[in-house]
């Protein structure tokens, strides 16, 4: 019996050490990252390495946790690794959920900055609330463009294009049918099939949906009659969680159209639809975002960057369905380790070198002009 | 077949003809029936482990996170940080459920009586058939939203005691219930009193169908999912402070990895059309993670069939 015991005991043993070593392992874990900087990267490219090498203030340690809008969880995901190997000690987590959980859970004093495809709204008091878990001023900091784009799946047809009128009329559930008469006289010299359109949304509170529905209500407001916000209004199609799972329905459903942000219609090898504004149809490029989104005015009072964006100009060559995805931070925090966390996280992606990397994931920079702003803004948090 | 060696009338060995041929279909049907069922789990294991060992083998895999690897067009990067964080979520639920689980079954069986005892099992029945995403939601409403903590490890941990703690009662009552009453009764002959005889004569004579069932118990916990959607987020770093932050288990780190797992590679670049190679290695640490994940539950089973190999009282 003595024998079994031991045995037992010994297992146990084991199993607890097992865990100790591991716990101890990740204390001295600031040495060991920074001695083997991504050691298995193999020879193949990745878009986090060829990120210019940028001058970065490290806090000396410490771990800030944020989340909210998917929509700019790619370049996140890109701006993290790059800072985490510029700066060994620290760990930046950014979770990838929705733009309504960013500010709730910014609003609840759970994470230091929120992700979100919107500002912060006054008119449902949202300043206010974040104001006073901040104990000062919380501001919009915008970051990261994304066009959204209006992804397809549609055998055969790869050069198909929209406008505003059409796509409220296939979002709202008017137009049924890929060949529908609206669709052909937009597309000549592209054979539609006869397929059903399957619709998919975003079922949970998105920041992607509110710009889309702006850009429909700026364009199309006859059809499109529903004041703009987080939750999708239309009755038609499919409500799937997350730009991820967009992007994996409209994949695997023939028929399927849906707006996600780019990179992960991109990602997935999606076909994307020309827009047709007014002036021409324009294809998403990296350059038409570009043109577009020069046009941004901040419209934030004081430090507050929130920006508009003209969704109804009829400008050539512009790419007009963008948003601008913010990160919501205090002004000064109430935990002084936290603000220098932010500051010198969100110091790291305003850079212009950082900037640089977002077209090759289907971003955009900030304009020069805004990016300015940004940067200002950002050196004033503590 | 011993029949058969004896004068056999006529029509008793038709009789046998037909029982040989019954005998011979039930036996295709079974053997067929096994090798279904085998089908699935031989499929699923070809699966997991021919696409997950070439990420696994690594050396890295065991010593890195993914924190610097995190995108998925960038090989490289260990399951480190969440093999950590299952580690000490399941450890912690653990040293909760055991005690909790072990002294419930011996009060059913050796003190329980009348309505307090069917109450109890009545009580496990019933937490034997929450599901785990129920017990998920549970923690969460108690901790998150009516205390207004932030998201941690230790709520997994907690949410997994709901679990693991019905799976213990079980075993520990089945493996108790197997000790002889006249080792008991012996023990009282002798003049030891109750407490006594419970914890030096029943406890250590069911001791290894116990650890048996504590083992089981934590292979049962250590893949849940829903509790670590819930409860927790993801970090692509280390994190041992199980009270504090995002914190990785493999698990979640599997579901990290799944957004990404049907991204194409490419030969060019999807947005800018410039030259660049990008291959998707998210899904092969996501297989890989799954393969350790599998290899973890496994090991403990293997230790929980070699301590029951050592029991003193079978069934």
């Amino acid at each position: 019996m003595g024998r079994i015991r031991l045995i037992s005991l010994a297992t146990l043993v084991v199993a607890g050490s097992v865990a100790l070593a591991a716990c101890s392992s990740s204390g001295g874990s600031k040495s060991s990252d920074s001695s083997t900087p991504a050691g298995t990267t193999s020879s193949s490219s990745s878009s986090s390495s060829s990120a210019p090498a940028t001058t970065v203030s490290c806090p000396s340690g410490g771990t800030l946790n944020a989340d909210g809008s998917s929509a700019q969880a790619n370049a996140m995901t890109t701006f993290i690794t790059a800072y985490q190997k510029a700066c060994a000690g620290v760990t930046v987590n950014y979770t990838s959920t929705n733009s309504g959980q960013g500010v709730s859970d910014f609003t609840a004093g759970k994470i230091g900055f929120g992700g979100s495809d919107s500002a912060l709204n006054p008119a449902k008091g949202e300043p206010a609330a974040a104001t006073k878990a901040c104990g000062s001023t919380a501001l919009d900091i915008p970051m990261v463009t994304g066009p959204i784009a209006i992804a397809y799946n549609l055998a055969g047809v790869s050069n198909l294009t929209l406008n505003p009128t059409v796509l409220t009329q296939i979002f709202l559930g008017k137009i049924t049918k890929w060949n529908d008469p609206a669709i052909a006289k937009i597309n000549s010299g592209v054979t539609l099939p006869s397929t059903a359109i399957s619709v998919f949304f975003r079922s949970d509170p998105s920041g992607t949906s509110k710009n889309f529905e702006t850009y429909l209500q700026a364009n199309d407001p006859t059809d499109f009659t529903y004041t703009p916000d987080k939750p999708w209004p239309g009755k038609t199609g499919s409500g799937e969680n997350g730009s991820a799972k967009i992007a994996s329905s409209l994949k695997s459903t023939p028929g399927g159209i849906g707006y996600v942000e780019w990179s992960y219609a991109g990602n997935n090898s999606l076909s994307v639809a020309k827009i047709d504004n007014g002036a021409g149809a324009v294809e998403l490029t990296p350059a038409t975002v570009g043109a577009f989104v020069s046009s941004a005015a901040v419209v934030g009072t004081g430090d507050d960057l929130s920006l508009k964006l003209d969704y109804a100009a009829k400008t050539p060559g512009a790419y007009p369905i963008d948003l601008v995805t913010y990160e919501i931070v205090c002004s000064k925090y109430k935990d002084a380790a936290t603000g220098a966390l932010v500051k010198s996280f969100l110091t790291f992606t305003s850079s212009a070198a950082q900037q640089a990397t977002l077209p090759s994931q289907g971003y955009a920079p900030l304009p020069a002009s805004v990016l300015t702003k940004v940067q200002a803004v950002v050196a004033k948090i503590s | 077949m011993t029949l058969a060696a004896e004068t056999p009338t006529t029509a008793f060995a038709s009789n046998l003809r037909a029982r040989r041929t019954k005998n011979n279909i039930a036996t295709v049907v079974m053997t067929g029936c096994f090798l279904v069922a085998l089908v699935p789990l031989i499929w699923l294991l070809w699966t997991v482990i021919s696409r997950g060992w070439r990420v696994m083998v690594h050396a890295d895999w065991f010593s890195q996170d993914q924190r610097l690897t995190q995108d998925w067009r960038t090989p490289g990067g260990g399951a480190l940080h969440a093999i950590i964080g299952t580690l000490e979520q399941v450890l912690v639920c653990s040293l909760i459920s055991v005690p909790v689980g072990v002294l419930a079954a011996v009060y059913l069986v050796e003190y329980g009586t009348g309505k307090l005892r069917s109450a109890v099992t009545f009580m496990v029945d019933i937490l034997t058939g929450v599901p785990s995403i129920v017990a998920a939601l549970f923690i969460y409403l108690i901790f998150i939203i009516e205390f207004g903590a932030g998201f941690a490890g230790i709520y997994v941990s907690l949410a997994l005691v709901l679990l693991m703690i019905p799976v213990i009662v079980r075993t520990t009552e089945e493996m108790l219930k197997l000790v002889p009453n006249e080792l008991r009764e012996a023990s009282y002959a002798l003049g030891v009193p109750k407490w006594k005889t419970i914890a030096k004569i029943v406890l250590p004579t069911a001791f290894s169908g116990i650890l048996t069932g504590i083992v089981l118990g934590v292979a049962r916990v250590a893949g849940e999912t829903a509790p670590a959607l819930i409860l927790v987020q993801y970090s692509a770093s280390r994190n041992s402070n199980l009270l504090h932050g995002n914190q990785a288990s493999l698990p979640l780190f599997i579901y990290s990895q799944f957004p990404n797992y049907a991204n194409v590679g490419s030969k060019e670049n999807a947005f800018t059309h410039v030259k660049e190679v990008t291959n998707n290695y998210a899904a092969g640490r996501m297989w890989a993670a799954a393969l350790t994940l599998i290899l973890l539950i496994a090991l403990l089973n293997l230790v929980a069939r070699l301590i029951s190999r050592r029991s003193k009282v079978s069934n």
